[in-house]
């Protein structure tokens, strides 16, 4: 659509127009929804409330509301690429490059981190024995930072400036040279806002698993997820920090002229580096946690504790580290030079040591076990064989010489989708599942959950398994056109095809959600007859569920009071532990930041001056006034 | 119709014809070597661990009789620790030594002979511009002779774009302010196609080439004749 206003040539392209149709249609009937069935008590109960729980559920529910955005962009994707030379409404060229970039970007940093941070918040906790995180308001704190970084991106597309630079943004296409508008500084701003927040949950999981474990159970003793989240934060305050610091030398770069990564002093790798020394950790910090997650659940529904406890916690220990000193495996194109090329391909291979490790201890704690086929088990069996196959992958890439073939390929692009929807995304689905009576109180429906399953695992292969062969029959990824002759229709075709069963099974995990909160009925405790101690305690939990501390003497400490038929001991005393009290603090201090952030992506200083105030007040008002305080002081009275 | 027929070909040809697989120089042939090597090594850890999960899921799950057992509790396995660190370490020897070779040899860029044809292929958006040492010049069209060493110098005047003839050898990336070489011999005549493998703006699907390798005498011929 064109039209003139005040003298300028104005262009709106016409999914613009939809999105904001359908937001301006949607919007009021959500709001009228809400009213109509008294929700807004609920909701402001949940935006304030500093309860790990809460936090938690929240973190979730944001993350897949972004995961159906990026969701779809990737059906927009796959149905520019149905057939060749194809027409899609406005998806070539320009328009394809943004979907692409938000796609990837919103589901690496606004869905898989966030997601299982959020499973850390809802589990972690619960299974040391804590009565909640060790800085409950950092935690909101970091919650609101996520949630307004993924806004800040998420607006992009309604301003006709989605970002368009790929999600690795590499330099100097990233740089002010070659994509002018604000596009990019969206990208930015999002990345900066919402990686600062997850820096503040690393730290929180760090300190409430060093300090908050409940007396007797030991680092040797705790289950496998919170040993996980304990790794991945130290992966997280070691690697965000690194994209911090990208982030804010592309920023001088775009909005005031710098020449980092251009020009006779900078140079366009040094963002390569910087981005991957950050990037690949990332990828690490997305899968460690989902290998926590399926530890307890194939432990859970096999009722048998998992093999090799000691294997399994020195392998991630060791993938952490090992992570940490592969990065420039994304780099074997750029002419490093043949040494360093394979010292980076031989520290990658050593990664497939502990991986195989535990994919072993897997199928081993299953051996001589009873499996139980319930939804969170499905995803966990799904995700051996399907992560099996992006990790073998893995390995074909990391053979350097080889990788000048397989690099930005299509067979790249299966690769990585192997590895994080077979571990993350699948991770995320069963955890949802699994952990649903903790975070609601209800239990999901099994047979729905089934389904979801089945037709999403069937799609998953549909969609990547042929774009192995497309990538090695010569298609370079990010591509929104090939031809005839390219003879790699079929694969596209079957491939988008494919695509559209995920999509699908999308919806009935939607509609099991709608059906299990319709339903009144309550989850019994324990529901799935536990191993550790989040379901020692009733669900949905209450607020403080250990006062009187639960004492350990080994692990799966809650499964061994039920066979021997002994409660768990408690402490007499309990010990003092932070509480949750609502506050909007967190919320006023996002809403500064989202202002700055505006302001520095249209380079409105008077916006960026509001902003600043805003967010800087924050720290004032957090000096001089804790809600907290009444609290306490009556605590005070009554000691006394 | 001619296009449908495409469709229906492509899955019974690919495998035998999967343009990374089919190199036409002994470079890419490496690199297809070790695709393969490194695929059938490992398939065998892919049929190893389906076999396991097949075995397992089958025998253990939960039926009517078992449904009240409790399983015993095992603690792990030594030999079977050890079996399944050391063997993937023995795997991984077998492909990292050839790995190792093969990278440094596509590393060594530097002309064997005097003989050797240079060309500066340089990327911009979004078009390749092949310089002869001759000063021809041409956009989005390679011609080579067959048989006789080639090096390519990389080049870029904006973006970084990525110079990709997948059925020649791998890629290799132009980078504004860094010369890559990348040095090849061409050995069956033929046309081929050519593309810009790295994301670089609105028309990257678009900056594809043509390389064309053909005998010495026609490519001499070519190479005299006015632009």
């Amino acid at each position: 659509m064109e039209f003139t206003f005040n003298g300028n040539l104005i262009i709106i392209p016409t999914d613009v127009i939809a999105g904001w149709l359908s937001a301006l249609i949607g919007l009021p009937i959500v709001l009228y929804w809400i009213t109509k069935k008294h929700y807004w008590s609920t909701i402001w109960d949940y935006a304030t409330s500093t309860n790990h729980r809460k936090v938690g559920t929240l973190y979730i529910l944001f993350s897949v509301l972004f995961f159906f955005r990026a969701g779809v962009d990737a059906l927009l994707m796959r149905t520019q690429l149905i057939t060749p030379e194809n027409q899609f409404w406005v998806f070539q060229g320009e328009k394809y490059n943004e979907l692409f970039t938000t796609h990837g970007t919103m589901m690496i940093f606004f869905v898989a981190t966030p997601i299982l941070i959020g499973l850390m918040n809802v589990a972690v906790p619960l299974q040391i024995g804590a009565n909640d995180l060790a800085f409950p308001y950092l935690n909101l704190v970091g919650f609101y930072l996520f949630l307004t970084g993924g806004t800040i991106f998420f607006l992009a597309f309604f301003f006709n400036a989605a970002p368009n630079m790929g999600w690795t943004a590499y330099a100097p296409l990233s740089t002010d040279s070659f994509t002018v508008g604000p596009n990019n500084n969206f990208y930015i701003f999002g990345l900066q806002v919402s990686g600062l927040g997850t820096i503040f949950a690393a730290i929180n999981m760090m300190t409430t698993i060093i300090r908050l474990r409940a007396p007797g159970l030991k680092l040797t003793r705790m289950p496998l997820f919170p040993w996980a989240t304990l790794v991945t934060s130290f992966l997280i305050l070691i690697a965000f920090p690194v994209l911090a610091i990208a982030l804010l030398l592309l920023q001088f770069d775009r909005l005031y002229g710098a020449t980092f990564f251009l020009g006779e002093l900078g140079h366009p790798v040094y963002w390569q580096h910087l981005f991957w020394i950050f990037g690949h950790p990332e990828v690490y910090i997305i899968a460690l946690p989902a290998f926590g997650i399926f530890s307890d659940i194939i432990s859970n529904f096999s009722r048998k504790n998992v093999f090799g406890y000691t294997a399994m916690v020195a392998s991630i220990a060791l993938i952490g580290l090992l992570g940490l000193m592969v990065w420039a495996h994304h780099m074997f194109t750029v002419g490093l030079g043949p040494f360093s090329d394979t010292f980076f391909a031989v520290a990658s291979m050593l990664i497939a040591v502990p991986t195989g490790i535990k994919v072993f201890n897997w199928l081993f704690t299953m051996r001589r076990g009873v499996i139980s086929m319930k939804a969170p088990m499905l995803f966990a069996l799904g995700f051996i064989p399907t992560f099996v196959m992006g990790g073998v992958t893995g390995v074909m890439l990391s053979s350097a010489a080889a990788d000048m073939q397989f690099h930005d390929s299509y067979f790249v692009v299966a690769h990585f989708h192997y590895v994080i929807v077979g571990s993350t995304i699948l991770a995320s689905f069963a955890g949802i599942y699994y952990w649903y009576p903790i975070m609601i109180g209800k239990k999901l429906d099994d047979k729905l959950g089934k389904w979801h399953f089945w037709l999403f695992l069937i799609g998953f292969h549909m969609t990547f398994f042929l774009q192995h062969l497309a990538g090695l029959n010569g298609m370079p990824r990010r591509v929104y056109d090939y031809t005839y002759e390219d003879g790699i229709w079929t694969y596209n075709f079957i491939s988008s095809i494919g695509a559209y069963l995920m999509g699908f099974s999308m919806l009935i995990f939607l509609w099991n959600v709608f059906k299990t909160h319709r339903n009144h009925k309550q989850a019994e405790n324990d529901p799935w007859d536990g191993r550790t101690l989040e379901w020692s305690i009733p669900s949905p939990p209450p607020e403080h569920p250990f006062e009187k501390m639960p004492i350990i003497n080994k692990r799966d400490m809650f499964w061994w009071s039920k066979i021997n038929h002994e409660p768990i001991p408690t402490t007499e005393n309990h010990r003092a532990s932070p509480i949750s009290k609502p506050t909007v603090q967190p919320m006023f201090l996002s809403a500064g930041l989202f202002i700055l952030s505006f302001g520095f992506i249209y380079g409105w200083v008077w916006m960026q001056l509001l902003g600043g105030v805003m967010a800087l007040s924050t720290f004032i008002i957090r000096a001089f006034y804790d809600e907290r305080k009444s609290a306490y002081e009556k605590e005070e009275m009554e000691n006394e | 119709m001619k296009k449908w027929f495409i469709f229906l070909l492509v899955p019974f040809l690919s495998g035998c014809s999967l343009r990374t697989l089919n190199p036409i120089s002994e470079t890419g042939a490496d690199q297809a070597f070790l695709i393969n090597l490194s695929f059938g090594l490992m398939m065998f850890v892919v049929a190893v661990v389906c076999v396991l999960f097949i075995l397992f899921t089958v025998k253990y799950r939960e039926t009517e009789k078992n449904k009240t057992d409790i399983p015993k509790h095992e603690e792990g396995n030594r030999t079977l620790e050890i079996i399944w660190t050391t063997l993937p370490i023995l795997l991984l020897i077998g492909l990292a030594i050839p790995t190792i070779i093969y990278t440094f040899q596509v590393s060594n860029t530097d002309a064997s002979s005097e003989e050797a044809l240079h060309v500066n292929v340089v990327g911009e958006q979004w078009r390749w511009t092949f310089q002869y040492e001759n000063g021809k010049e041409t956009h989005d069209k390679l011609v080579l002779p067959v048989d006789q060493e080639v090096v390519f110098h990389l080049n870029s005047t904006d973006v970084i774009h990525s110079f990709w003839v997948p059925r020649l050898v791998g890629k290799r990336d132009a980078i504004p302010g860094k010369e890559n070489k990348l040095k090849v011999t061409p050995n069956e005549v033929g046309t081929y196609q050519g593309k810009c493998a790295e994301y670089c703006g609105i028309l990257h699907a678009d900056m594809r080439f043509v390389m064309e390798v053909v005998p010495e005498k026609e490519f001499e011929e070519w190479l005299a004749k006015e632009q």
